[in-house]
């Protein structure tokens, strides 16, 4: 039924076309209608991810695993859209044969986020019921659109219908952080947009490089076939993963035939080597908007900004999705379609990007004093975390890390709702204003240190499963580009300084004498009332059924993951036996990354 | 042969019915706006003329010929050619020109409205023209005549009212230009006909060389000329292709005027500011329109095929002009969309900055020029550069035509629309207008669902889809300074986003200052309405569904592997 899916993606632009409608005069109505717009979409995607779930745990288990496949097979994808949207090439008989297409579907890397995005959606509706007084028609409306864009791109299996959804996530956040903002709302607004366009556009020249230059590089290899584009994502992880293997099988072969296939052997060395370059150049392309999204730390500026002055429900949305979009893309785009950049380049620079941005977004966390701050920093930290696990590049350290993701989603959202909770009491988020609250504020307590112990990984929550499994992952890294014992127990201390931040905040904001900020002029301050308990329970109660109960998860991401660990498992065989590979390790940008930037790398190749 | 030569020198005559009508309306609205003085009538008789061009154009769109003989002595002897190139510019400048007359409608003090409109229409005729064009006189004509009208519409416009009160708006019609609008008028005017006589010293040059000011004749003689077999022929031939270097660099730089090019740029913001809103976007859209068309057909990038049994005829088939011509169109359009930008952050001023704003996307146009050399005989290339060209253009037109309607709404409406800072809060007392200015921005940067964002798209897509041979290393160099310019394109973009959102911020993120609203007269002017609106319909069409206007770029550049024979087809009707 792949209408359930469509009806996803409508639901949200048709609520938004609709709110705005309603125009600045019917709050009330705006409120409703988004409220049930909300709720309609989570239980669409309640339903679409259990049907998921189902399938893959009990009916059939048997997506056949063992067979190998080195793509995400597209039987594997529910809930399939598939049209053309814009034919590029018709062949004599009037088929099209290649197309930008509107290609969207479930599989297992992104079903739980879609589910997490309606749960945070529906949080966002009833968080801004009261802190939303202004133009509350065009934040809802911005809010929906800022949905659409975050399912579709995770829907998204067509690489340019993923940018596509991709920028389009800007323009709503850029007026949701610009208009309903802090005091520095504009100068937010606008970096985060810089920023983000910036990176992104890169990346479309890398998507867009790869789709043009595969067919080019597949007309050297094979000039017999005709090689046509291709947008679809599975299909291009398929030839991608063809090319790669085709290319080095033949220089192995030529390099044991006898001395007068020299020239072969020359010819097929040039191709391999050109093809190693443009998937290095694709992965460096594709990283920047990704990696701006994510944040790695030296990109990561525009985040504590954009993330102190949006209104609560932005900084759920931002913290709770979109940072994701970027780890999202690594997992979906960067390591399936450039592998052997992402082994050879990309875990040594990012994975020590990686432990760089747990420990410094840890000590930026520590040394804030306002609550929001902290959060956002921690986000550095827990996202740093997520991606060392993504570049384990084996089955444990991607499924932590994208069980890290969801994690992070539900707790730092959860998080941001809290502070913008208190915030709405008492209109201070300095931690110094602050003392004994748990006594003035028992349910809120009750839920910070809660979400805090998810957050900082506390065993039988949420947060321990993910940081545990990426943390193994890495430690468990087979290749030798970086130590991955070492980077794993650098990282590890970012778990220990996660737990020092965010207790010290619990014990200075709720613990001790109660210290009230001055609070006249506001109403009474009351405990949490059932909208607040109704935005926070369904996170909170994810938070421990993910904890106690991960099995589901587990077994409906296991195929795509296991797809990626084995692409990049061949990648590491081919590095492994890579006798000339020297000549790549060699190319600038990898002595840059090498003696530059890299802590861990341990240099020499294994021969 | 002597029938065939008849038929072509005279069978153009039947199809330049739709410029015989935009020229005959041209005459009556220059002598009956004498008569009377209502802009509302002679605007009306404007748009009727322009649709029934239109109309005119639909129903007979391309002619037939019977042989292949008669299609090659038309394309070798024809002053005009309506292959679909032409066809399909003759349609872009209708379309174009029923928004500019609708934008225009005030834009003129009642009593010469009527010449303004006339004005539009020998543009419009002048675009198509360009587009049209087979021989150099003819290109030269058709390029004045777009010109010519210019220089008057500089002077007719309103003067600018530097406050936007009511009294000076009703009283200072008939009041002469004021200092700005007169400097600008001048720039304009000097500058442009400095141009024009760089564009025919080139020409002259041309036909020197080649002893035809045919376009196709040309081409073909200086392929014969590079083709000199014998090194000897050689020494004798390769001066008169250095001169031709030259003599084309005179043509780039005459039309580079057109299209504000670095160098030739610097007059564009300063007019701009100067003059109104409607003249300033009069002269972001036409002379780009006419150049383009222009550089397209002088450079030879795409020759007339006029015949579904012609062979496919490889274009700029001028090795020389394949090896040097990327080179200077390459640095043009990298210095040209990085000046653009980088100049662009400093304005305050709307117009201004979007002056520098059409100055960044002449120089993304470029790229597609600088790439076609390469694309347009690779037979499984994605774009071929040329029709991504017309595409961007298309886009372009219908995004800043929109802002600047925008603007010009808001301002014959009695709200000032000259600074960054005139916008603030727009969105609490316009909000409509904002939204739609908005459209208009996001479109500009390049946001996905706009015209913008495909325009780019296939841009970047030709830089990046140049083919190269892996085992020669020139051919690997030259595809990395290709994508080194599609990688600056991208940087580009992202610094242009910075001055689009200072608009769009200060329409949403700021509030309004304080009393605007009183003082804005509720006073709406319906065709500018309608110019606004229909460019929104064509940004946001022209994103969502791309394929119509694809396919018709597509088919109007022929590209190797289309126009393999008994392939040609005509263009199909976009659905709806």
């Amino acid at each position: 039924m792949p209408q359930l899916l469509l009806l996803l993606l409508a639901l949200p632009l048709a609520t938004a076309l609709l709110v705005a409608l309603l125009g600045p005069g019917r709050t009330l109505a705006v409120r409703w209608v988004s409220l049930f717009s909300a709720l309609a979409s989570l239980l669409l995607a309640t339903v679409i991810s259990i049907s998921f779930a189902i399938a893959r745990t009990w009916e059939a288990p048997a997506v056949d695993i063992t067979k190998g496949t080195l793509t995400f097979d597209s039987d594997w994808i529910k809930y399939k859209t598939r049209e053309n949207l814009l034919p590029l090439h018709t062949t004599a008989d009037g088929t099209v044969d290649s197309a930008i297409q509107f290609y969207v579907g479930i599989d297992g890397l992104n079903i739980w986020l879609i589910l997490l995005t309606a749960v945070l959606m529906l949080t966002c509706v009833l968080v801004s019921w009261t802190a939303i007084t202004q133009r509350v028609h065009e934040f809802h409306a911005w809010l929906f659109v800022l949905q659409l864009g975050m399912t579709g791109v995770f829907a998204s299996f067509d690489v340019i219908l993923f940018y596509v959804f991709f920028e389009l996530t800007l323009v709503p956040l850029f007026f949701v952080i610009g208009i309903w903002g802090g005091p520095q709302r504009q100068y937010a607004a606008r970096k985060f947009f810089i920023y983000t366009l910036a990176g992104s556009l890169l990346t479309l020249l890398g998507v867009i490089g790869l789709v043009l230059v595969l067919p080019q590089v597949e007309a050297d290899h094979d000039p017999g076939q005709s090689h046509q584009l291709t947008f679809a994502i599975p299909e291009l992880i398929a030839r991608v993963g063809t090319l790669n293997r085709e290319l080095f099988q033949e220089v192995k072969q030529l390099e044991q035939a006898p001395a007068d296939m020299e020239a072969n052997l020359q010819q097929a060395r040039a191709q391999l080597n050109y093809w190693r370059h443009v998937q290095l150049w694709v992965f460096v392309a594709m990283m920047c908007g990704f990696a701006v999204k994510v944040p790695m730390v030296p990109l990561h500026t525009w985040l504590p900004l954009a993330h102190v002055e949006a209104p609560t429900a932005g900084s759920v949305l931002l913290a709770g999705i979109l940072l994701k979009l970027g780890t999202y893309g690594f997992l979906r785009l960067s390591v399936p379609l450039a592998p052997d950049a992402s082994l050879r380049f990309g875990v040594p620079v990012l994975g020590t990007l990686a432990v760089v941005g747990i420990i410094y977004g840890a000590f930026c966390s520590l040394g804030q004093d306002d609550i929001k701050k902290l959060v956002a920093y921690s986000s550095v930290s827990h996202l740093g975390l997520c991606m060392l696990g993504l570049f384990a590049l084996n089955e444990v350290g991607l499924t932590g890390s994208l069980l890290q993701m969801i994690n992070h989603g539900l707790s730092t959202g959860a998080l941001f709702l809290l502070v913008g909770m208190l915030y709405e009491r008492y209109h201070t988020r300095k931690m110094a204003d602050y003392g004994g609250m748990g006594a003035r504020l028992h349910l809120l307590a009750v839920f910070m240190v809660f979400i805090t112990l998810s957050s900082i990984g506390l065993p039988g929550l949420n947060g321990f499963l993910g940081e545990l499994l990426a943390l193994a992952g890495m430690y468990d890294f087979a290749g030798s580009q970086v130590q991955g014992s070492l980077l794993a127990g650098l990282g590890a201390s970012g778990v220990v300084l996660g737990a020092w931040y965010m207790l010290t905040m619990v014990r200075q904001v709720f613990c001790g004498p109660l210290k009230e900020p001055p609070h006249q002029g506001h109403e009474p301050i009351t405990d949490l009332n059932g909208r607040e308990l109704a935005a926070l329970l369904p996170i909170a109660g994810l938070c421990l059924a993910l904890g106690i109960f991960p099995k589901p998860f587990f077994d409906t991401v296991r195929p795509e993951i296991q797809v990626v660990a084995r692409i990049a498992e061949a990648a590491r065989k081919r590095a492994e036996k890579d006798a000339f590979g020297h000549e790549l390790q060699t190319s600038t940008i990898h002595r840059f990354a090498r003696n530059g930037l890299s802590l861990a790398a341990k240099g020499g190749e294994r021969k | 042969m002597n029938g065939d030569l008849f038929r072509a020198l005279t069978g153009f005559v039947p199809y330049l019915v739709p410029e015989m009508i935009l020229g005959a309306a041209a005459c009556v609205l220059f002598l009956g706006g004498t008569l009377r003085a209502n802009r509302h009538l002679w605007g009306s008789v404007a748009l009727a003329a322009l649709f029934a061009a239109g109309l005119v154009l639909m129903l007979r769109p391309l002619p037939h010929y019977g042989t292949l003989q008669a299609a090659q002595t038309v394309r070798y002897a024809a002053p005009v050619v309506f292959d679909s190139l032409a066809l399909l510019l003759r349609a872009f400048s209708i379309v174009g020109g029923i928004i500019l007359v609708l934008f225009c409608w005030n834009a003129a003090p009642e009593k010469r409205a009527a010449d303004y409109h006339a004005c539009l229409l020998l543009m419009v005729v002048g675009m198509g023209l360009s587009g049209a064009a087979n021989e150099l006189v003819t290109l030269f004509l058709a390029l004045e005549l777009t010109s010519i009208p210019t220089y008057l519409i500089l002077y007719l416009g309103k003067g600018r009212s530097s406050s936007p009160s009511s009294e000076t708006r009703g009283g200072g019609e008939d009041g002469g230009l004021d200092a700005p609008a007169q400097e600008a008028a001048m720039k304009y005017f000097f500058l442009s006909v400095f141009s024009s006589a760089l564009t025919l010293f080139g020409s002259s040059y041309l036909y020197g060389l080649a002893g035809t000011t045919n376009l196709p004749g040309l081409a073909e003689a200086f392929r014969r000329a590079s083709q000199a077999g014998a090194p000897e022929e050689w020494a004798a031939v390769s001066p008169l292709l250095g001169l031709s270097m030259a003599a084309l660099v005179m043509v780039v730089a005459g039309l580079g005027f057109r299209l504000t090019v670095f160098p030739f740029h610097f007059y564009a913001p300063d007019v701009y500011q100067g003059t109104t809103t409607a003249n300033a976007a009069v002269l972001a859209f036409v002379p780009k329109v006419a150049g383009f068309a222009a550089l397209v057909r002088v450079l030879g990038f795409v020759l007339p095929t006029l015949s579904p049994q012609e062979a496919f005829t490889a274009p700029l088939a001028l090795p020389i002009l394949s090896e040097h011509l990327p080179v200077l169109l390459w640095i043009m359009a990298a210095v040209t969309m990085t000046v653009g930008n980088v100049l662009g952050l400093l304005q305050d001023n709307l117009r201004r900055l979007l002056a520098y704003s059409s100055v960044a996307h002449a120089g993304y146009m470029l790229i597609g020029l600088a790439v076609a050399p390469r694309l347009l005989s690779a037979p499984d290339a994605l774009v071929d550069g040329v029709d991504a060209v017309f595409f961007y253009l298309a886009a372009y037109g219908a995004m800043t035509l929109g802002a600047f309607a925008v603007l010009e709404y808001l301002g014959t409406s009695g709200q000032p629309a000259e600074t960054i800072d005139d916008l603030a809060g727009l969105s609490r007392t316009r909000p409509g207008m904002a939204l739609l200015m908005v459209l208009f921005l996001f479109s500009l940067i390049g946001i996905p669902a706009t015209a913008g964002f495909m325009g780019k798209f296939l841009l970047f897509a030709g830089a990046l889809d140049v083919p190269a041979n892996i085992e020669v290393a020139a051919s690997l160099e030259q595809r990395k300074l290709f994508i080194a310019l599609a990688v600056l394109a991208a940087i580009n973009a992202a610094i242009g986003a910075w001055y689009y959102l200072r608009i769009a911020a200060g329409m949403y993120l700021r509030e309004p200052p304080p009393g605007i609203s009183a003082a804005v007269k509720r006073e709406r002017s319906w065709p500018v309405l309608a110019a606004v609106w229909l460019c929104a319909v064509l940004t946001l069409g022209i994103g969502v569904r791309p394929a119509p206007l694809l396919q018709a770029v597509q088919t109007a550049v022929p590209h190797g592997a289309e126009t393999a024979p008994g392939g040609h087809q005509p263009a199909q009707e976009p659905p709806g």
